[in-house]
């Protein structure tokens, strides 16, 4: 299947006479800078999650979103990503990739998480980056409707994998 | 994000201490970066891989025909009210988001913002406060981060979510959308 993308994606780059080879360099250059600029925040949130995990805080904290996440249709596993989506992009991929490795990235939590994680985005920082860039200082409904949105998001995700 | 790692560690913490764990808890913080490292190793080929993809994508003209489509849509959407010169940054800033193209996104993001307050009114215009949460449900057609590290997980089935992603994020800007309708025909009243 994956063969299949690229393959498509040379042909269609090549009929459109795109240089190919510098495209794809330049991408995974881009990539690349992803991954090492990710590093830093997944060592700082992979302390925090360790640190949560096994202190026992994380069991008492899943044991109290328990029935919420039964409600929403998601399971307990997902608790951080639910929580820490809206915040950052950097520490979201960081969980995910840490349930990714508790659960295992087929199990539900783990499908579950990867739908959750492509369907949300940090609604705290581009609020402030955008604003700010408009000078505008009253947000209005803007955090409210996109977290309400998110957890809609969040609750179509669950519908995919029960 | 600097509250949140707050209460992380502290709630950690207190409770490490609760459980008489304390040696325990350290020892796994310490490992956590090493941890990191193997993943982001792990990680590394995958978004190499995939970030070579949407870029032959992008340069083959993705972004370009996505603007052709959007363009109308999003001018009903937004309303006769505000300018082609913000309607058109509007536009290239969900299209790049559409292919997952950060980078790009953001500083047409930013214009966009500017654009969308000429008055520069303190309290987010209605047009400025839909752009915003169309960005913060992320319209994506392809995740490809995440299918990357779900094959640096391991995973037998990385594409599964490529389909139930489409629809979740519908969803969520679709009620995002809604959502922003409602709140405006409420304060006009």
């Amino acid at each position: 299947m994956i063969l299949w993308v690229l393959a498509f994606a040379v042909a269609a780059g090549y009929i459109c006479k795109v240089n190919i080879y510098e495209a794809f360099a330049s991408g995974a250059k881009e990539g690349l800078e992803t991954a090492v600029h990710i590093l830093p925040y997944l060592a700082s949130m992979l302390v925090a999650i360790h640190v949560m995990r096994d202190s026992g805080f994380l069991e008492k904290l899943y044991g109290l979103m328990s029935p919420a996440m039964g409600f929403l249709g998601l399971t307990e596993g997902v608790t951080p990503l639910l929580l820490i989506r809206p915040f950052s992009g950097s520490a979201a991929l960081a969980v995910l990739s840490d349930t990714l490795a508790q659960y295992g990235a087929d199990s539900r939590t783990g499908l579950l998480a990867s739908t959750m994680m492509g369907s949300g985005e940090t609604v705290f920082y581009t609020c402030a980056l955008y604003l700010g860039a408009a000078e505008v200082r009253d947000s209005r409904y803007i955090i409210p409707v996109s977290l309400i949105a998110w957890v809609a998001g969040c609750i179509a995700a669950g519908f995919f994998f029960r | 994000m600097n509250r949140a790692f707050f209460v992380m560690i502290f709630a950690g913490f207190t409770y490490a201490v609760i459980n008489c764990n304390v040696a325990e808890a350290a020892e796994s913080a310490l490992a956590a970066g090493g941890e990191a490292l193997e993943t982001v190793l792990e990680l590394c080929g995958a978004f190499m891989f995939f970030g070579g993809i949407t870029q032959i994508l992008e340069r083959a003209g993705a972004t370009g025909a996505a603007v052709g489509l959007l363009k109308k849509p999003l001018r009903k959407l937004f309303g006769s009210e505000i300018s082609d010169e913000a309607l058109g940054a509007v536009t290239m800033n969900l299209s790049a988001n559409m292919f997952g193209m950060g980078n790009a996104a953001t500083p047409m993001g930013l214009k966009a913002s500017k654009l969308l307050n000429p008055d520069k009114r303190a309290s987010a215009p209605a047009a400025l406060c839909l752009l915003l949460v169309l960005n913060s449900t992320a319209i994506e057609l392809f995740p490809a981060t995440v299918v990357a590290m779900r094959y640096a997980a391991g995973s037998k089935k990385a594409l599964a979510v490529v389909f139930p992603t489409l629809i979740s994020t519908s969803v969520s800007c679709i009620v995002g959308i809604v959502l922003c309708k409602l709140c405006e025909r409420r304060k006009s009243r």
